[in-house]
Protein backbone atom coordinates (compact mmCIF):
# COMPACT_ATOMS: atom_id res chain seq x y z
CA UNK A 1 0.00 0.00 0.00
CA UNK A 2 1.24 3.51 -0.52
CA UNK A 3 0.41 6.41 1.47
CA UNK A 4 -2.34 9.38 0.47
CA UNK A 5 -0.11 11.72 -0.88
CA UNK A 6 1.37 9.39 -3.28
CA UNK A 7 5.14 10.75 -1.98
CA UNK A 8 7.37 7.91 -3.24
CA UNK A 9 8.95 5.09 -1.46
CA UNK A 10 12.65 6.26 -1.59
CA UNK A 11 14.24 3.43 -0.15
CA UNK A 12 16.45 3.66 2.52
CA UNK A 13 18.51 7.03 2.86
CA UNK A 14 20.86 8.34 5.27
CA UNK A 15 21.41 12.02 6.54
CA UNK A 16 23.89 13.89 4.82
CA UNK A 17 26.48 15.44 7.76
CA UNK A 18 29.71 17.39 7.37
CA UNK A 19 31.43 14.58 8.93
CA UNK A 20 30.74 12.54 5.47
CA UNK A 21 31.00 15.25 2.81
CA UNK A 22 34.54 14.22 1.82
CA UNK A 23 33.40 10.83 1.34
CA UNK A 24 30.15 11.26 -0.58
CA UNK A 25 31.93 13.18 -3.04
CA UNK A 26 34.77 11.34 -3.85
CA UNK A 27 33.10 7.69 -3.55
CA UNK A 28 29.10 8.03 -4.42
CA UNK A 29 28.27 5.52 -2.10
CA UNK A 30 25.40 3.47 -3.48
CA UNK A 31 22.73 5.20 -1.40
CA UNK A 32 18.94 5.23 -2.43
CA UNK A 33 18.19 9.31 -1.00
CA UNK A 34 19.99 11.45 1.45
CA UNK A 35 18.25 13.83 3.94
CA UNK A 36 19.24 17.06 5.24
CA UNK A 37 18.79 19.26 7.99
CA UNK A 38 17.08 22.15 6.53
CA UNK A 39 18.48 24.99 8.76
CA UNK A 40 21.74 24.21 8.02
CA UNK A 41 21.97 24.58 4.30
CA UNK A 42 19.16 27.86 4.94
CA UNK A 43 21.47 30.60 5.24
CA UNK A 44 24.75 29.56 3.43
CA UNK A 45 26.45 30.12 0.15
CA UNK A 46 29.42 28.19 1.36
CA UNK A 47 30.48 24.27 1.07
CA UNK A 48 27.40 23.09 2.70
CA UNK A 49 25.27 24.47 -0.43
CA UNK A 50 27.59 23.59 -2.49
CA UNK A 51 27.79 20.12 -1.81
CA UNK A 52 23.89 20.37 -1.39
CA UNK A 53 23.58 20.78 -4.85
CA UNK A 54 26.06 18.31 -5.83
CA UNK A 55 23.98 15.43 -4.10
CA UNK A 56 20.84 16.29 -5.42
CA UNK A 57 22.10 16.23 -8.69
CA UNK A 58 22.59 12.77 -7.98
CA UNK A 59 19.95 11.84 -5.20
CA UNK A 60 16.82 12.24 -3.98
CA UNK A 61 16.78 14.50 -1.56
CA UNK A 62 14.50 14.95 1.67
CA UNK A 63 14.07 18.59 3.80
CA UNK A 64 14.03 17.70 7.94
CA UNK A 65 14.07 20.80 9.99
CA UNK A 66 14.41 21.36 13.35
CA UNK A 67 13.12 25.04 13.77
CA UNK A 68 9.31 25.56 12.24
CA UNK A 69 8.23 25.71 15.96
CA UNK A 70 5.03 24.28 14.94
CA UNK A 71 3.62 24.06 18.58
CA UNK A 72 4.69 27.61 19.72
CA UNK A 73 2.48 30.20 20.65
CA UNK A 74 4.90 32.84 18.24
CA UNK A 75 3.47 33.81 15.27
CA UNK A 76 4.70 31.64 12.33
CA UNK A 77 8.10 33.15 11.11
CA UNK A 78 7.22 33.59 7.33
CA UNK A 79 10.95 34.66 6.34
CA UNK A 80 11.99 30.92 8.07
CA UNK A 81 9.15 29.46 5.53
CA UNK A 82 10.02 31.07 2.63
CA UNK A 83 13.55 30.46 2.64
CA UNK A 84 12.69 26.87 3.69
CA UNK A 85 10.34 27.03 0.07
CA UNK A 86 12.94 27.88 -1.58
CA UNK A 87 15.65 25.56 -0.68
CA UNK A 88 13.26 22.61 -1.51
CA UNK A 89 12.97 23.73 -4.92
CA UNK A 90 16.41 24.63 -5.44
CA UNK A 91 17.26 20.49 -3.88
CA UNK A 92 13.94 19.29 -5.43
CA UNK A 93 13.21 17.76 -1.96
CA UNK A 94 10.36 14.82 -2.60
CA UNK A 95 9.03 16.93 0.51
CA UNK A 96 9.81 18.89 3.85
CA UNK A 97 9.32 17.39 7.28
CA UNK A 98 9.71 19.04 10.97
CA UNK A 99 8.57 17.93 14.25
CA UNK A 100 5.36 18.09 16.39
CA UNK A 101 6.74 20.53 19.23
CA UNK A 102 7.72 23.99 20.33
CA UNK A 103 11.16 25.50 19.82
CA UNK A 104 10.57 28.86 21.92
CA UNK A 105 8.49 31.67 22.71
CA UNK A 106 8.99 35.57 22.60
CA UNK A 107 10.85 35.66 19.94
CA UNK A 108 14.02 33.28 21.59
CA UNK A 109 15.03 29.76 20.21
CA UNK A 110 16.56 27.17 22.56
CA UNK A 111 17.17 25.10 19.58
CA UNK A 112 15.58 22.05 21.14
CA UNK A 113 12.28 20.03 20.96
CA UNK A 114 9.94 21.30 23.21
CA UNK A 115 7.02 19.01 24.22
CA UNK A 116 3.55 20.22 23.98
CA UNK A 117 0.58 19.15 26.58
CA UNK A 118 -2.25 17.01 24.53
CA UNK A 119 -5.09 19.37 24.87
CA UNK A 120 -7.79 20.21 22.33
CA UNK A 121 -7.08 23.39 22.58
CA UNK A 122 -3.62 22.32 21.50
CA UNK A 123 -4.77 20.49 18.70
CA UNK A 124 -6.65 23.01 17.31
CA UNK A 125 -3.62 25.47 17.54
CA UNK A 126 -1.24 23.60 15.72
CA UNK A 127 -3.65 22.12 13.07
CA UNK A 128 -4.30 25.46 11.94
CA UNK A 129 -0.56 26.56 11.93
CA UNK A 130 -0.29 23.30 9.86
CA UNK A 131 -2.46 24.13 7.16
CA UNK A 132 -1.21 28.00 6.69
CA UNK A 133 2.12 26.08 6.63
CA UNK A 134 1.41 23.60 3.57
CA UNK A 135 -0.32 26.45 1.71
CA UNK A 136 3.16 28.48 2.43
CA UNK A 137 5.12 25.80 1.35
CA UNK A 138 2.91 24.76 -1.87
CA UNK A 139 3.13 21.24 -0.49
CA UNK A 140 1.69 19.19 3.13
CA UNK A 141 4.06 19.43 5.59
CA UNK A 142 5.25 15.97 6.82
CA UNK A 143 5.37 16.08 11.02
CA UNK A 144 7.28 13.86 12.87
CA UNK A 145 6.46 12.33 16.52
CA UNK A 146 9.22 14.01 18.81
CA UNK A 147 10.52 11.74 21.66
CA UNK A 148 9.97 13.90 25.07
CA UNK A 149 10.81 13.52 28.95
CA UNK A 150 7.57 15.49 29.88
CA UNK A 151 4.17 14.55 30.34
CA UNK A 152 1.62 17.77 31.00
CA UNK A 153 -1.17 16.79 33.88
CA UNK A 154 -3.82 19.44 31.39
CA UNK A 155 -2.92 16.91 28.55
CA UNK A 156 -6.64 14.76 27.75
CA UNK A 157 -5.13 12.37 25.12
CA UNK A 158 -2.56 10.32 24.21
CA UNK A 159 0.16 11.49 21.77
CA UNK A 160 -0.86 9.31 19.13
CA UNK A 161 -4.14 10.46 19.04
CA UNK A 162 -3.56 13.93 18.88
CA UNK A 163 -0.75 13.11 15.97
CA UNK A 164 -3.78 11.20 13.82
CA UNK A 165 -6.67 13.42 14.60
CA UNK A 166 -3.89 16.70 14.15
CA UNK A 167 -3.09 14.64 10.76
CA UNK A 168 -6.36 14.56 9.66
CA UNK A 169 -7.73 17.74 10.47
CA UNK A 170 -4.67 19.76 9.01
CA UNK A 171 -4.03 16.86 6.02
CA UNK A 172 -0.52 16.63 7.11
CA UNK A 173 2.02 13.53 6.45
CA UNK A 174 3.58 11.75 9.05
CA UNK A 175 7.20 10.65 9.98
CA UNK A 176 7.33 8.14 12.06
CA UNK A 177 10.08 7.80 14.49
CA UNK A 178 10.33 4.42 15.76
CA UNK A 179 13.06 5.46 17.81
CA UNK A 180 11.39 8.35 19.47
CA UNK A 181 8.17 5.87 20.13
CA UNK A 182 10.44 3.60 21.85
CA UNK A 183 12.40 6.49 23.91
CA UNK A 184 8.67 8.25 24.73
CA UNK A 185 7.25 4.61 25.89
CA UNK A 186 9.84 3.96 28.01
CA UNK A 187 9.85 7.30 29.68
CA UNK A 188 6.40 7.80 30.05
CA UNK A 189 5.36 3.75 30.13
CA UNK A 190 3.09 3.40 27.23
CA UNK A 191 3.26 0.35 25.92
CA UNK A 192 4.96 1.27 22.41
CA UNK A 193 2.85 -1.55 20.37
CA UNK A 194 -0.05 0.53 21.01
CA UNK A 195 1.43 3.79 19.55
CA UNK A 196 2.57 2.27 15.94
CA UNK A 197 -0.66 0.85 15.91
CA UNK A 198 -2.35 3.72 16.75
CA UNK A 199 -0.74 5.98 13.36
CA UNK A 200 -2.86 5.97 10.38
CA UNK A 201 -0.83 3.89 8.36
CA UNK A 202 -1.80 5.61 4.93
CA UNK A 203 -0.27 8.91 6.66
CA UNK A 204 3.03 7.52 7.35
CA UNK A 205 5.51 8.79 4.56
CA UNK A 206 8.54 8.24 5.84
CA UNK A 207 10.01 6.59 9.12
CA UNK A 208 13.20 7.39 10.99
CA UNK A 209 15.39 5.15 12.93
CA UNK A 210 18.29 5.62 15.57
CA UNK A 211 20.22 4.56 18.69
CA UNK A 212 19.91 6.12 22.00
CA UNK A 213 21.17 5.92 25.50
CA UNK A 214 19.87 4.56 28.07
CA UNK A 215 20.37 6.42 31.78
CA UNK A 216 18.53 4.42 33.73
CA UNK A 217 15.75 6.66 34.85
CA UNK A 218 15.25 7.39 31.58
CA UNK A 219 16.52 7.51 28.24
CA UNK A 220 17.97 10.33 25.77
CA UNK A 221 17.26 10.66 21.98
CA UNK A 222 21.01 10.88 21.48
CA UNK A 223 21.42 9.62 17.98
CA UNK A 224 24.58 8.39 18.88
CA UNK A 225 24.92 4.24 18.20
CA UNK A 226 23.10 1.50 16.55
CA UNK A 227 19.07 0.83 16.88
CA UNK A 228 18.38 -1.55 19.89
CA UNK A 229 16.62 -4.70 18.67
CA UNK A 230 12.81 -3.05 20.19
CA UNK A 231 13.34 -0.18 18.12
CA UNK A 232 14.11 -2.95 15.40
CA UNK A 233 10.87 -4.94 16.25
CA UNK A 234 8.73 -2.19 16.18
CA UNK A 235 10.03 -0.57 12.75
CA UNK A 236 9.14 -4.31 11.75
CA UNK A 237 5.89 -4.04 13.24
CA UNK A 238 4.43 -0.70 11.90
CA UNK A 239 6.03 -1.62 8.03
CA UNK A 240 3.27 -4.46 8.45
CA UNK A 241 1.01 -1.87 8.56
CA UNK A 242 2.34 0.75 6.25
CA UNK A 243 3.78 -1.39 3.55
CA UNK A 244 7.28 -0.29 2.11
CA UNK A 245 7.89 3.52 3.17
CA UNK A 246 11.11 5.67 2.67
CA UNK A 247 13.38 4.81 5.93
CA UNK A 248 16.37 6.87 7.28
CA UNK A 249 19.20 6.04 9.97
CA UNK A 250 19.59 8.63 12.14
CA UNK A 251 23.10 9.38 13.21
CA UNK A 252 24.22 12.79 14.89
CA UNK A 253 26.32 12.00 17.73
CA UNK A 254 29.95 10.07 17.46
CA UNK A 255 29.20 9.56 14.00
CA UNK A 256 30.68 6.80 12.50
CA UNK A 257 32.51 5.98 9.02
CA UNK A 258 30.10 6.53 6.11
CA UNK A 259 29.96 2.66 5.89
CA UNK A 260 29.09 1.98 9.18
CA UNK A 261 26.34 4.20 9.34
CA UNK A 262 25.27 2.77 5.52
CA UNK A 263 25.02 -0.57 6.68
CA UNK A 264 22.13 0.45 9.66
CA UNK A 265 20.60 1.89 6.28
CA UNK A 266 21.11 -1.67 4.78
CA UNK A 267 19.77 -3.66 7.41
CA UNK A 268 16.58 -1.31 7.12
CA UNK A 269 16.19 -2.34 4.01
CA UNK A 270 16.65 -5.75 4.49
CA UNK A 271 14.01 -5.40 7.27
CA UNK A 272 11.06 -3.81 5.95
CA UNK A 273 11.47 -6.35 3.00
CA UNK A 274 11.00 -8.85 5.31
CA UNK A 275 8.36 -7.25 7.36
CA UNK A 276 6.39 -6.71 4.08
CA UNK A 277 6.92 -9.96 2.93
CA UNK A 278 5.71 -11.92 6.29
CA UNK A 279 2.42 -9.22 6.09
CA UNK A 280 1.76 -10.67 2.57
CA UNK A 281 1.87 -14.43 3.79
CA UNK B 1 3.29 27.01 29.98
CA UNK B 2 5.61 27.67 27.26
CA UNK B 3 6.79 31.04 28.33
CA UNK B 4 7.21 29.53 32.08
CA UNK B 5 8.97 26.30 30.73
CA UNK B 6 11.55 28.53 28.43
CA UNK B 7 12.81 30.45 31.94
CA UNK B 8 13.52 27.22 33.05
CA UNK B 9 14.83 25.67 30.48
CA UNK B 10 17.37 28.50 29.30
CA UNK B 11 18.37 29.35 33.44
CA UNK B 12 21.68 29.24 33.75
CA UNK B 13 21.53 28.19 37.09
CA UNK B 14 20.76 24.51 38.70
CA UNK B 15 17.30 23.18 38.20
CA UNK B 16 16.05 23.89 41.70
CA UNK B 17 17.29 27.50 41.45
CA UNK B 18 15.68 27.24 38.19
CA UNK B 19 11.78 26.79 39.25
CA UNK B 20 12.23 28.97 41.89
CA UNK B 21 13.95 32.08 39.73
CA UNK B 22 11.38 35.14 40.01
CA UNK B 23 11.20 34.97 36.10
CA UNK B 24 9.90 31.53 36.24
CA UNK B 25 7.12 31.85 38.98
CA UNK B 26 6.29 35.04 37.42
CA UNK B 27 5.41 33.00 33.92
CA UNK B 28 3.38 29.82 36.18
CA UNK B 29 1.44 32.25 38.54
CA UNK B 30 -0.13 30.47 41.50
CA UNK B 31 0.51 27.48 39.80
CA UNK B 32 3.52 24.85 41.30
CA UNK B 33 5.49 22.87 38.78
CA UNK B 34 3.20 19.54 40.22
CA UNK B 35 -0.04 21.07 38.41
CA UNK B 36 2.03 21.48 35.43
CA UNK B 37 4.24 18.48 35.09
CA UNK B 38 3.59 14.63 35.61
CA UNK B 39 6.16 12.95 37.70
CA UNK B 40 7.20 9.14 35.88
CA UNK B 41 7.96 6.28 37.78
CA UNK B 42 11.50 6.98 38.66
CA UNK B 43 11.83 10.99 38.04
CA UNK B 44 10.20 13.89 40.30
CA UNK B 45 8.50 17.06 37.60
CA UNK B 46 11.58 19.04 38.06
CA UNK B 47 14.17 16.22 37.18
CA UNK B 48 12.33 15.55 34.07
CA UNK B 49 12.00 19.55 33.26
CA UNK B 50 15.73 19.59 34.43
CA UNK B 51 16.67 17.27 31.11
CA UNK B 52 15.41 20.24 28.91
CA UNK B 53 17.53 22.50 31.21
CA UNK B 54 20.86 20.34 31.27
CA UNK B 55 20.76 19.89 27.25
CA UNK B 56 20.20 23.43 26.50
CA UNK B 57 24.00 24.80 27.82
CA UNK B 58 25.66 21.74 26.58
CA UNK B 59 23.66 22.56 22.75
CA UNK B 60 25.01 25.97 23.17
CA UNK B 61 28.47 25.24 24.21
CA UNK B 62 28.46 22.64 21.17
CA UNK B 63 27.59 25.11 18.72
CA UNK B 64 29.78 27.93 19.93
CA UNK B 65 32.58 25.89 19.91
CA UNK B 66 32.31 24.75 16.47
CA UNK B 67 32.97 28.73 15.32
CA UNK B 68 35.37 29.36 18.27
CA UNK B 69 37.65 26.18 19.15
CA UNK B 70 40.97 28.55 19.51
CA UNK B 71 39.18 31.09 22.28
CA UNK B 72 38.05 27.65 24.19
CA UNK B 73 41.28 26.29 24.26
CA UNK B 74 42.69 29.55 25.02
CA UNK B 75 40.31 29.79 28.08
CA UNK B 76 40.06 26.33 29.38
CA UNK B 77 37.29 24.59 30.04
CA UNK B 78 36.08 25.70 33.02
CA UNK B 79 35.89 29.76 32.42
CA UNK B 80 34.60 28.21 28.77
CA UNK B 81 31.13 27.41 30.31
CA UNK B 82 31.37 30.04 32.32
CA UNK B 83 31.61 32.17 29.38
CA UNK B 84 28.82 30.57 26.92
CA UNK B 85 26.52 30.54 30.19
CA UNK B 86 26.91 34.55 30.43
CA UNK B 87 26.69 34.78 27.31
CA UNK B 88 23.74 33.28 25.95
CA UNK B 89 21.79 34.80 29.15
CA UNK B 90 22.73 38.09 27.38
CA UNK B 91 22.45 37.54 24.07
CA UNK B 92 20.00 34.44 23.46
CA UNK B 93 19.45 33.14 20.22
CA UNK B 94 16.71 34.79 18.41
CA UNK B 95 16.91 33.02 14.72
CA UNK B 96 15.96 29.76 13.34
CA UNK B 97 19.49 28.83 12.62
CA UNK B 98 22.92 28.15 15.43
CA UNK B 99 24.57 30.24 12.65
CA UNK B 100 23.79 33.71 14.36
CA UNK B 101 24.09 32.86 17.82
CA UNK B 102 28.06 33.85 17.64
CA UNK B 103 27.44 37.39 16.61
CA UNK B 104 27.84 39.33 19.51
CA UNK B 105 30.71 36.74 21.14
CA UNK B 106 33.65 39.26 20.39
CA UNK B 107 32.32 41.95 22.04
CA UNK B 108 30.63 40.23 24.94
CA UNK B 109 34.28 38.51 25.61
CA UNK B 110 36.10 41.90 25.40
CA UNK B 111 34.24 43.05 28.64
CA UNK B 112 33.52 39.96 30.16
CA UNK B 113 35.38 40.04 33.56
CA UNK B 114 35.90 36.18 33.52
CA UNK B 115 38.51 36.87 31.00
CA UNK B 116 41.96 37.42 32.07
CA UNK B 117 43.25 38.80 29.26
CA UNK B 118 40.39 40.52 27.28
CA UNK B 119 42.20 42.21 24.36
CA UNK B 120 43.73 38.71 23.92
CA UNK B 121 40.23 36.90 24.13
CA UNK B 122 38.68 39.96 21.87
CA UNK B 123 41.20 39.53 19.36
CA UNK B 124 41.63 35.81 18.69
CA UNK B 125 37.21 35.66 19.02
CA UNK B 126 36.92 38.42 16.16
CA UNK B 127 39.31 36.36 13.97
CA UNK B 128 37.04 33.29 14.56
CA UNK B 129 34.19 35.27 13.52
CA UNK B 130 35.35 36.21 10.38
CA UNK B 131 35.68 32.89 9.53
CA UNK B 132 32.81 31.51 9.92
CA UNK B 133 31.27 34.57 8.27
CA UNK B 134 33.85 34.24 5.32
CA UNK B 135 32.53 30.20 5.47
CA UNK B 136 28.93 31.23 5.22
CA UNK B 137 29.19 34.67 2.99
CA UNK B 138 26.97 34.61 -0.54
CA UNK B 139 29.48 33.42 -3.28
CA UNK B 140 31.09 36.03 -5.80
CA UNK B 141 32.70 34.51 -8.42
CA UNK B 142 36.07 36.09 -8.53
CA UNK B 143 38.29 37.77 -11.41
CA UNK B 144 39.05 35.45 -14.15
CA UNK B 145 42.48 35.77 -15.84
CA UNK B 146 40.81 36.73 -18.88
CA UNK B 147 38.74 39.61 -17.46
CA UNK B 148 42.29 41.09 -15.78
CA UNK B 149 44.21 40.57 -19.09
CA UNK B 150 41.26 42.85 -20.51
CA UNK B 151 42.20 45.43 -18.38
CA UNK B 152 44.83 47.65 -20.77
CA UNK B 153 48.17 48.17 -19.07
CA UNK B 154 47.39 51.79 -18.68
CA UNK B 155 43.95 51.60 -17.11
CA UNK B 156 45.33 49.67 -14.15
CA UNK B 157 46.54 53.25 -12.54
CA UNK B 158 42.59 54.32 -12.19
CA UNK B 159 41.52 50.85 -12.02
CA UNK B 160 39.25 50.39 -8.59
CA UNK B 161 38.75 47.09 -7.16
CA UNK B 162 36.05 45.44 -5.11
CA UNK B 163 36.46 42.55 -3.32
CA UNK B 164 33.85 39.52 -2.95
CA UNK B 165 31.79 38.70 -0.31
CA UNK B 166 33.70 35.88 1.06
CA UNK B 167 36.56 38.45 2.10
CA UNK B 168 37.32 40.13 5.25
CA UNK B 169 40.47 42.30 6.30
CA UNK B 170 41.41 42.57 10.22
CA UNK B 171 44.04 44.02 12.21
CA UNK B 172 45.03 42.51 15.50
CA UNK B 173 47.08 43.50 18.91
CA UNK B 174 48.12 39.65 19.36
CA UNK B 175 49.80 37.31 16.78
CA UNK B 176 46.05 35.29 17.16
CA UNK B 177 46.28 34.09 13.72
CA UNK B 178 49.18 32.04 14.33
CA UNK B 179 47.87 30.88 17.74
CA UNK B 180 45.29 29.39 16.09
CA UNK B 181 46.91 27.77 13.50
CA UNK B 182 48.75 25.70 16.39
CA UNK B 183 45.29 24.76 17.92
CA UNK B 184 44.32 23.69 14.81
CA UNK B 185 47.67 21.37 14.11
CA UNK B 186 47.17 19.94 17.78
CA UNK B 187 50.60 21.71 18.11
CA UNK B 188 51.68 21.86 21.66
CA UNK B 189 54.04 24.59 20.89
CA UNK B 190 52.06 27.23 20.90
CA UNK B 191 53.24 30.63 19.34
CA UNK B 192 54.27 33.34 22.47
CA UNK B 193 50.79 35.67 23.37
CA UNK B 194 53.18 38.78 23.84
CA UNK B 195 51.70 42.01 22.33
CA UNK B 196 52.64 42.37 18.64
CA UNK B 197 50.66 44.14 16.02
CA UNK B 198 49.42 41.42 13.41
CA UNK B 199 47.23 41.37 10.18
CA UNK B 200 45.30 38.92 8.09
CA UNK B 201 42.92 38.84 4.92
CA UNK B 202 40.83 35.94 4.95
CA UNK B 203 38.53 34.85 1.68
CA UNK B 204 37.21 32.04 0.71
CA UNK B 205 38.55 29.95 -2.63
CA UNK B 206 36.41 27.16 -4.25
CA UNK B 207 34.74 26.59 -0.82
CA UNK B 208 37.87 26.43 1.13
CA UNK B 209 38.59 29.45 3.47
CA UNK B 210 42.32 30.73 3.75
CA UNK B 211 44.28 32.71 6.27
CA UNK B 212 46.74 34.95 4.43
CA UNK B 213 48.66 37.00 6.76
CA UNK B 214 49.89 40.36 5.50
CA UNK B 215 52.97 43.11 6.63
CA UNK B 216 51.43 46.30 7.53
CA UNK B 217 52.09 47.58 4.55
CA UNK B 218 50.33 45.17 2.33
CA UNK B 219 47.52 45.35 4.94
CA UNK B 220 47.49 49.32 4.34
CA UNK B 221 47.26 48.94 0.48
CA UNK B 222 44.48 46.24 0.96
CA UNK B 223 42.47 48.08 3.01
CA UNK B 224 42.99 51.22 0.53
CA UNK B 225 41.72 48.94 -2.01
CA UNK B 226 38.51 47.40 -1.07
CA UNK B 227 38.04 50.94 0.00
CA UNK B 228 37.48 51.83 -3.52
CA UNK B 229 40.58 53.44 -4.04
CA UNK B 230 42.36 53.77 -7.66
CA UNK B 231 44.81 51.10 -7.82
CA UNK B 232 47.63 54.25 -8.65
CA UNK B 233 46.46 56.07 -5.52
CA UNK B 234 46.58 53.55 -3.68
CA UNK B 235 49.79 52.69 -5.02
CA UNK B 236 51.47 55.69 -4.45
CA UNK B 237 50.03 56.34 -0.68
CA UNK B 238 51.84 52.90 -0.10
CA UNK B 239 55.24 54.08 -0.91
CA UNK B 240 54.41 57.63 0.52
CA UNK B 241 53.26 56.06 3.78
CA UNK B 242 56.11 53.56 4.08
CA UNK B 243 59.25 55.31 5.82
CA UNK B 244 62.54 53.20 5.79
CA UNK B 245 60.31 49.86 5.59
CA UNK B 246 58.56 51.09 2.39
CA UNK B 247 58.03 48.30 -0.07
CA UNK B 248 59.38 48.90 -3.93
CA UNK B 249 57.05 48.76 -6.65
CA UNK B 250 57.77 45.42 -7.56
CA UNK B 251 56.60 43.83 -3.93
CA UNK B 252 53.45 45.98 -4.58
CA UNK B 253 52.96 44.86 -7.75
CA UNK B 254 53.39 40.80 -6.24
CA UNK B 255 51.06 41.47 -4.04
CA UNK B 256 48.95 42.26 -6.06
CA UNK B 257 48.85 39.69 -8.64
CA UNK B 258 48.83 37.55 -5.66
CA UNK B 259 45.67 38.84 -4.57
CA UNK B 260 43.80 38.75 -7.98
CA UNK B 261 44.93 35.15 -8.64
CA UNK B 262 44.09 34.01 -5.23
CA UNK B 263 40.43 35.11 -6.08
CA UNK B 264 40.16 38.23 -3.53
CA UNK B 265 38.71 40.59 -6.54
CA UNK B 266 35.07 40.32 -8.13
CA UNK B 267 35.24 42.71 -10.39
CA UNK B 268 37.55 46.01 -11.75
CA UNK B 269 36.27 49.55 -12.39
CA UNK B 270 38.00 51.51 -14.95
CA UNK B 271 35.97 54.99 -13.94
Amino acid sequence: MGNRFQFPDLGVGVGLRTVHFGHILEKWPKVDWFEVISENFMDTEGRPLWVLDRVAERYPVVLHGVSMSIGSTDPLDRAYLKKLKALGKRVRAHWISDHLCWTGVAGRNVHDLLPMPYTEEALRHTAARVRQVSEILERPLVLENPSSYVEFKDSTMTEWDFLTRLAEESDCGLLLDVNNVYVSSFNHSFDPKEYVDGIPADRVVQYHLAGHTNKGTHIVDTHSDHAIQEVWDLYGRSCRRTGNVATLYEWDENIPEFEVLHAEALKAGAFREQAVLAAAR
Amino acid sequence: MQRWMQEVVVHPGDIAEAVASPSAKKALGRAAIEDVILPSRSLEPADRVGIYQGMYLMRMEEALESDYPGLKHLLGGHAWSALVRGYVAAHPSVTYTLNRLGDHFSDFVAKWPGAKRPELCHDLARLELAMAEVFDAPQTEPLSDAEIAAVPPESWERARLAPIEAFRLLSFRYPVNAYLQSVRDEDHNHPDLKRKDTYIAIYRRDYSVWRHDLSQAAFDLLTDLVAGKPLGKAVAAALARGGKRAPTTDQLFRWFREWAAGGVFKSVRLR
